[in-house]
């Protein structure tokens, strides 16, 4: 009896523990050595589902940060959705360790959620420790191209409303329109409760709405198609649209357009990348190094071309610039922000 | 035309093309399996992979995996009681109970029988459907999307049993339902509703911690309190007839299969009503085919037919969601979305092109989800007798195991700890409900309706005023939704009139 009851004991340790501790005991020291990343595992949290933007740009890095960090580490994704990325954001800022093994991407307008003081938000933004951003965005308002509108001026002076489809208050597709409307007197009526972006697009194509506003590089392929044509763009531009009249330019006071301004700047640095608060300058070092020259990748911009997804990196310095262009306002102006501008999912 | 339907078979077998198909076939049969993984989440993990395939090997690969998801997600289904999939929930009902009957190889035959139906009758749709598709999917606007979620809300009636009484929990249950279903932030004004200052349910409730919450546990709780095997009404080491039994039932409710394949076909291609609503649909259908009332009270307790309709639908629904995906660049599910990316890696852009320059490949893709389910159904069959012995292992054993499988489940909709205490939430009301005879479909059916008709219902009004309602589909709907409200009715009377001419 008392036999089987060592060997039923020890069996299973010798099966399932007792190759892990070898293994243990094999895999190099992380300590010694000046690759810091070697035999480490890094992580980088994206605030929303697979699938969407801030994932594909998470996992195009993934596949090609590693040549760039000393030593090689795995890099793996962690969705973690909720909140509009704020979920993220606050395990970053304050769960996560600051050793720059676990590095996050959120939404580029929690600078605005800050801004306006949302509830949900744990963080200061400005405290991250920031690597910078892989792209920035500009947004388009787009409409349908049978309809007779060529111009902005045309558009301004449209008898009937332009109606444009939104998926919800606090989203662009709501918010720019929205300012246009406002401050430089256009005749826009905005359908909210579309499920998502395409669904707006479909709504398009069956004439239930005239356009929707959005970020360019997702309307593009539609106006390649020649299904819609944009017509107003934000300052933060992108190639081919230079010459669209900016929504800043057409606002009739100076309210309107400082507005405007607060909204288009986070824009720039549309997928930003952050490491925990206090994480030591060498990290970072490592950390800024790897995506400055992961975002030169023959390979990497190779596939983000396929795929769509423009590449324009900047750095700490100048993503930390927006950040506090974004959060200097007047206690006035935060106000006035505040009554038109909403953070949600 | 033809032509190209027959390159687009002939492509597929070329050696390296099916060898990644098969891959993707065998990765799709074990995330079908396992609750943890779904199957847009595999398909987004699966998508650096192609880069370096042309696009015939891509899509193969992907769509031979995304096609077998709900197939074998059916199993853990009927086996377990636990969702393998968010889109296989509506199996359980009865798929489970059969197996507790000791008929779990029978289900199993029904459920996989019933998807190879589906999915061909899909892939058909798909491949008749290309010359018309446009007009089609531009038919379905903001007020018909709206009256198609009222028209399965509608389905309600039917779920909810005989009598005032029970139609009663019914229509509480199908409202409690849509009150889940407002959680979140309101897309219309920005509002909070029943977030209860808690980020994580910002974005509404996940449907897969709900589903296996309000039906893994119950299933759970009950296998404990017997203290047998899940199939422990029967006299040990008996299982009744096996899966070939499934099989020819699929064929001796042959039209109903047909009906619910054609029903998630139709769903799958009209964007925005999601995955989830097709099995349930196709259930109430399945219910209502019925032919008295003591074969209606025999559902939700080991019918067969509630097995074959959600089986069929929710292959069948993926041919449907491919067409708005291929013809418009819009995709019909959040699988189609990732999908979209992979169109986009391949260098195509979706839209009219695929029905004309790339007619071929669209081709291969509908021969893609036929030859997928082709392969995974025969392997299946293969073992399902064997598989169907799981259902006899004792309960202290298998519990550990369920229960394993349904928080993790869980956990991984969201990786939150938000996720695990909905599904405890949601597995304490679904066990109250079966304790007090409420049924669960209906809370189902208004959660995943709840929200398609919210919006839509918000969009047609500012948009149209009150014109909407009077344009033709729209009434043609309401038609349909008071027939499949007062169809029970309606044939209960007919019945007791008949009665009554006899006597």
């Amino acid at each position: 009896m008392s036999l089987l009851w060592t060997r039923t004991r020890i069996l299973p340790f010798v099966i399932f523990v007792l190759p892990w501790v070898i293994l243990g005991f094999m895999s190099p020291s992380p300590s010694h050595g000046a690759s810091y990343y070697e035999g480490k595992m890094v992580t980088i949290v994206v605030g929303y589902k697979p699938g969407g933007g801030y994932d594909r740009y998470a996992r195009l890095l993934a596949k090609h940060l590693p040549k760039y960090l000393p030593g090689s580490p795995v890099v793996v994704i962690q969705n973690m959705p909720g909140g509009g990325s704020i979920i993220a954001a606050n395990h970053i800022y304050a769960v996560a360790k600051p050793d720059g093994l676990t590095i996050g991407t959120f939404n580029n307008a929690l600078v605005i959620a800050q801004l306006i003081k949302h509830e949900g938000a744990k963080f200061d933004i400005t405290k991250f420790a920031w690597i910078g951003s892989v792209a920035s965005d500009a947004s388009v308002l787009a409409v349908r191209s049978e309809l007779p509108y060529k111009s902005t001026d045309e558009l301004r002076k449209a008898k009937e409303p332009v109606i444009l489809g939104a998926t919800g208050v606090a989203d662009t597709s709501y918010i720019f329109p929205q300012f246009l409307k406002e401050f430089a007197g256009f005749n826009f009526k905005m359908v909210t409760g579309y499920s998502s972006s395409s669904d707006i697009m479909l709504a398009i194509e069956r004439k239930e709405v005239d356009g929707r506003a959005g970020s360019y590089a997702s309307l593009l392929p539609f106006i390649e198609r020649g299904l819609v044509r944009p017509l107003i763009r934000s300052r933060v531009s992108a190639p081919g649209i230079e010459k669209l009249p900016i929504d800043e330019n057409l606002a009739t006071d100076a309210k309107g357009k400082a507005i405007m301004a607060v909204r288009t700047a986070p824009t720039l640095i549309y997928r930003p990348f952050v490491a925990s608060p206090g994480t030591p300058a060498e990290t970072m070092k490592m950390l800024r190094d790897a995506f400055a020259r992961a975002t030169r990748d023959k390979e990497l911009l190779a596939e983000a071309e396929k795929a769509k997804m423009p590449i324009d990196y900047f750095g700490a310095e100048e993503s930390l610039k927006v950040i506090h262009a974004v959060l200097n306002q007047t206690p006035e102006m935060v106000q006035e922000i505040t009554k038109y501008m909403q953070f949600g999912e | 035309m033809f032509d190209a339907f027959i390159q687009g078979l002939l492509i597929i077998f070329e050696w390296q093309t099916f060898l990644v198909m098969l891959l993707g076939i065998f990765l799709g049969f074990w995330v079908g399996l396992l609750p943890g993984l779904g199957g847009s989440t595999t398909l987004a993990l699966m998508l650096p992979f192609i880069y370096k395939m042309t696009p015939v090997e891509a899509f193969a690969f992907l769509l031979g995996m995304h096609s077998v998801v709900a197939t074998t997600g059916d199993i853990t289904s009927v086996l377990f009681g636990v969702p393998g999939e968010g889109t296989t929930a509506a199996t359980i009902l009865d798929g489970h109970a059969m197996a507790k009957k000791g008929s779990a190889g029978r289900a199993l035959g029904a459920a996989l029988m019933s998807s190879l139906v589906g999915a061909l009758i899909g892939a058909l749709a798909l491949a008749l459907s290309i010359p018309v598709v446009r007009p089609l999917v531009l038919t379905f606007g903001s007020p018909e999307l709206f009256m198609l979620a009222i028209v399965g809300i509608a389905f309600i009636s039917s779920l909810s049993g005989q009598g005032g009484r029970a139609l009663l929990r019914g229509f509480l249950a199908g409202l409690l339902g849509i009150l889940f279903a407002m959680v979140g932030e309101d897309p219309q004004a920005g509002i909070q509703r029943f977030t209860f200052g808690q980020l994580y349910l910002w974005g509404g409730l996940d449907l897969v911690p709900v589903l296996v919450g309000l039906f893994a546990i119950p299933e759970i709780v009950d296998l404990a309190v017997r203290g047998t095997s899940i199939a422990g009404e029967l006299p040990e080491g008996k299982l009744g007839k096996g899966v070939w039994e499934g099989v020819k039932d699929t064929f001796r409710h042959f039209w109903l299969t047909v009906r619910c394949s054609l029903i998630g076909t139709f769903i799958g291609i009209i964007p925005g009503l999601g995955g989830g609503v097709a099995q349930w649909i196709s259930y109430g259908h399945a219910v209502q085919s019925a032919r008295s009332a003591e074969e209606r009270s025999g559902f939700g307790k080991g019918d067969v037919r509630g097995v074959l309709g959600p089986g069929a639908a929710n292959n069948s629904k993926e041919g449907g969601a491919l067409i708005p995906t291929i013809a418009f660049g819009v995709p019909g599910s959040s699988a189609m979305a990732i999908l979209l990316g992979a169109f986009f890696l391949q260098g195509i852009m979706p839209g009219p092109d695929m029905l004309d320059k790339y007619l071929i490949l669209t081709f291969s893709m509908v021969w893609t989800l036929v030859v997928a389910n082709i392969i995974t159904v025969a392997a299946s069959l293969l073992f399902l007798n064997q598989l169907a012995k799981l259902t006899l292992i004792r309960g202290s054993i298998l519990i550990p195991f369920i229960l394993f499988l349904a928080f993790i489940g869980s956990y991984t909709s969201n990786n939150h700890l938000g996720d695990l205490i909905v599904f405890l939430f949601f597995g304490l009301l679904g066990y109250l409900m079966v304790r007090c005879h409420w049924p669960r479909a209906p809370l189902v059916l208004g959660f995943v309706l709840g929200k398609i008709a919210e919006n839509n219902f918000y969009i047609s009004t500012i948009r149209y005023g009150t014109s909407w309602l009077r344009r033709p589909v729209v009434l043609i709907l309401m038609i349909l939704t008071l027939v499949v409200i007062g169809y029970p009715f309606i044939r209960s009377r007919k019945r007791a009139v008949a009665a009554g001419a006899v006597t």
